[in-house]
């Protein structure tokens, strides 16, 4: 925010409003320019991002246009850490490669400062032509991926690892009951109808008293709240979704399950096991029981250097572009699988803000175009 | 007792480094930058390592990034796809090796595993690998018949990059073995025969080099294999303690016990004294060895900063051990 835009920056704009249609994007970047109060301007500019997010994903022809693709935001989790009394911000840590991100510590009782998501819903709102899903990051994501400082769990008594139980079961029930049900309490009153919890973290922990502590945090963070809920995971361990399908069925209220699939797949064109390897996990969730719905991950969203048969694709520098003849064969697969195609939505692996957004724009019409496809060979 | 600290595996990139790192990503720097930074943070590891009294000098491993990859990039018929898969339990991924043909080393550049240009020969230098156990299970394996055949020829490989490596002048390895006891991921217990194959192939790896060794557990209990591992022909064992429920070991052994006593998971800054009597207490389990005080693991889950306070932490507790 407190970098200068550069020309080039304006003209990217400029074509990209064009190319969406953002019809007053002249009179906005005037009035965004002309603003002379810091935080105004900082807020005409967060309300113009979530307008080309929102037009770029009704462009492509999405069926839910999510929040725009969380301009709003930093990231998942230094997003909301930032509105949380009593967690400091420490520094980066590596992610992969050269990515990184700023991991905090619970240095006091931990309690919300302010709404976090509620005023890019409110925008979201007033500027959406589709159907909305508020994408949050779930509390449990949240604690694993802090420090837990002030919440010891005791520190003498118990071994150093029931210590570390301990305290990540009161940090995250702190998370819950301070955080996270009064931001849901906030965006069900603004309307929110779907509400996508990110639990990433929750695969890496297949122990079963994490998996229980999940469970524990999930039924009470929804408690009692009228909306769709559903769970987002992605990026599994070595055990991939084989613990979670067996505590899916136990998420009260969780209707649906986007998970994470392209990253581990072939490239090839075909519909069935040898070709799908990486969308095999799902069978898990049905022997389990589980009997929502799938948001299946169609689109890889990191780098790629592998082969892209013909047909399947191309590459484009770090890039696979996927076809919609891949992405449709990925579909029809989950939906044998699943046995119920009115189950299968199509995604992205996970959120798409690593790729340019020509990159971006070109896996999103596969998507949609792959879906199309499928619903054709399904009839 | 007298107990020494050493630091092993990959250490925090400094605020710093990680901007220009993301400057080069996103091809705003040249790599030139980026590296010179990585020699300075280096020289900083070292003068910390030496001012603090470490037994070994760990050259941080900045450029490193995942604990697998220089050993990856070294392997002729093993090659990494586009595929992250996650570090254990950790917010931290590293790039998947696929064995895709014959493993052997084909390149080997030791400049890509430890930074000898840098390290004074005032003491030892270590290097960190992951053990072969470790590296061939989270591999995907393409080529070879059973993990059994996959697993023996990555110990010959490893092998072969620890003598190059000794010959560059290195004199202490530690070979990661998590997956010996992290196993949830994991629908067995770890079987007698998988154990035995595990331990042949360490014994494999470390056959005939004239250096010291540490097979080094962590994310995991040990309690349950340790006897085992103190049987092998290394001088050192770790054991994470975060993990392990000491509280029923009793050990005999001439060999070191590598106690993971700062926790690399969080940022709580262990105090000295807390770790000295930690540490004494435990040894009270163990006749006849000595005790290595060590981070449980990496340190690079913490921020720099906090790896910084722990590891002169670490430094300190070994004074206080002495002194009790």
């Amino acid at each position: 925010m407190t970098q200068p835009l550069s020309s080039k920056d304006l003209v990217e704009a400029e074509e990209w409003a064009q190319r969406l249609g953002i019809p007053d994007f002249q009179d906005r970047a005037k009035q965004l320019l002309a603003a002379q109060e810091q935080n105004n301007r900082v807020r005409e500019l967060l309300e113009l991002s979530t307008i080309y997010g929102l037009r770029l994903f009704e462009q492509t022809g999405l069926d839910n246009v999510g929040v725009g693709g969380e301009q709003q935001r930093v990231e998942m989790y230094e997003h909301v850490i930032r509105g949380v009394e009593g967690m400091r911000v420490l520094g980066h840590v590596q992610s992969f490669d050269y990515k990184y991100f700023n991991k905090a510590v619970a240095e006091s009782k931990i309690h919300r400062k302010h709404p976090i998501y509620l005023q890019e819903f409110l925008d979201v709102k007033k500027n959406a032509n589709g159907q909305l899903k508020v994408p949050i990051t779930g509390p449990y994501t949240l604690v694993d991926w802090s420090f837990s400082g002030h919440y010891s769990g005791g520190r003498t008594s118990l071994s150093l690892k029931k210590q570390k139980q301990e305290a990540k079961r009161e940090f995250l029930l702190d998370f819950v009951q301070q955080v996270i049900r009064p931001e849901i309490r906030d965006l069900v009153d603004a309307g929110a109808e779907w509400i996508q919890i990110d639990e990433p973290a929750i695969t890496t922990h297949p122990e079963p008293a994490d998996m229980d502590l999940f469970v524990e945090g999930w039924n009470e963070t929804v408690r009692g709240f009228n909306c769709k809920f559903s769970d987002h995971t992605c990026y599994p361990s070595e055990i991939g979704y084989k613990v979670l399908a067996q505590y899916a069925p136990k998420l009260d209220k969780c209707t649906h399950l986007a998970l994470e699939f392209a990253n581990r797949d072939g490239t090839g064109l075909g519909v069935d096991a040898k070709h799908r390897e990486g969308y095999r996990d799902l069978e898990y969730f049905l022997q389990n029981g589980y009997d929502g719905e799938f948001g299946v991950g169609v689109v890889h969203v990191h780098d790629f250097s592998g082969h892209v048969p013909p047909g399947s694709g191309k590459e484009a520098g770090r890039n696979i572009l996927e076809s919609p003849e891949l992405v449709r064969d990925r579909l029809l697969y989950a939906a044998k699988v699943v046995g119920d195609p009115a189950k299968i939505w199509a995604n992205p692996d996970c959120g798409l803000r690593t790729r340019t957004w020509d990159v971006t724009f070109a896996k999103l019409i596969s998507t949609v175009k792959g879906a199309e496809l499928a619903r054709e060979a399904s009839r | 007792m007298s107990p020494k600290a050493q630091l092993g595996g990959i250490y925090p990139r400094s605020e710093q480094l990680i901007d220009l790192t993301r400057s080069y990503d996103r091809a705003k720097i040249d790599l030139d930058t980026v590296k010179k930074q990585i020699e300075l943070e280096t020289l900083e590891l070292v003068t910390l390592q030496d001012d603090s009294g470490f037994e070994t000098f760990s050259d941080g491993a900045f450029a490193w990034q995942d604990q697998l990859r220089p050993v990856v990039e070294s392997l002729e018929g093993v090659t990494t796809g586009t595929r992250y898969d996650r570090w254990f339990d950790t917010n931290t991924f590293y790039k998947k090796p696929t064995i895709a043909g014959k493993i052997g080393v084909h390149t080997f550049e030791p400049k890509n595993f430890v930074r000898t240009d840098l390290l004074a020969r005032t003491k030892g230098w270590k290097v960190t690998l992951p053990g072969p156990y470790t590296f061939s299970e989270l591999s995907e394996n393409l080529h070879y018949a059973n993990q059994s055949d996959l697993l023996s020829a990555v110990a010959v490989a490893e092998h072969d990059i620890i003598k190059r490596l000794k010959d560059a002048g290195v004199s202490r390895f530690q070979l990661s073995e998590p997956c010996l006891v992290y196993r949830p991921y994991r629908e067995q217990e770890l079987s007698k025969a998988e154990l035995d194959n595990a331990l042949t192939a360490l014994r494999k790896t470390v056959d005939g080099i004239p250096a010291k060794f540490s097979v080094q557990t962590y994310f995991g209990d040990a309690t349950t294999i340790l006897p085992d591992l103190l049987k092998l022909p290394v001088d050192t064992i770790g054991i994470d303690l975060f993990e392990t429920d000491y509280s029923k070991l009793k050990i005999e052994t001439t060999k070191k016990l590598a106690l993971g006593i700062i926790d690399g998971r969080e940022s709580n800054a262990e105090n000295p004294t807390w770790i000295a009597e930690t540490a004494t207490r435990i040894s009270k389990h163990i006749v006849g060895g000595d005790v290595v005080l060590v981070p449980n693991s990496d340190l690079k889950f913490v921020p720099r900063k906090v790896a910084d306070v722990k590891a002169r932490a670490l430094a300190e507790a070994t004074r206080l051990f002495e002194e009790r």
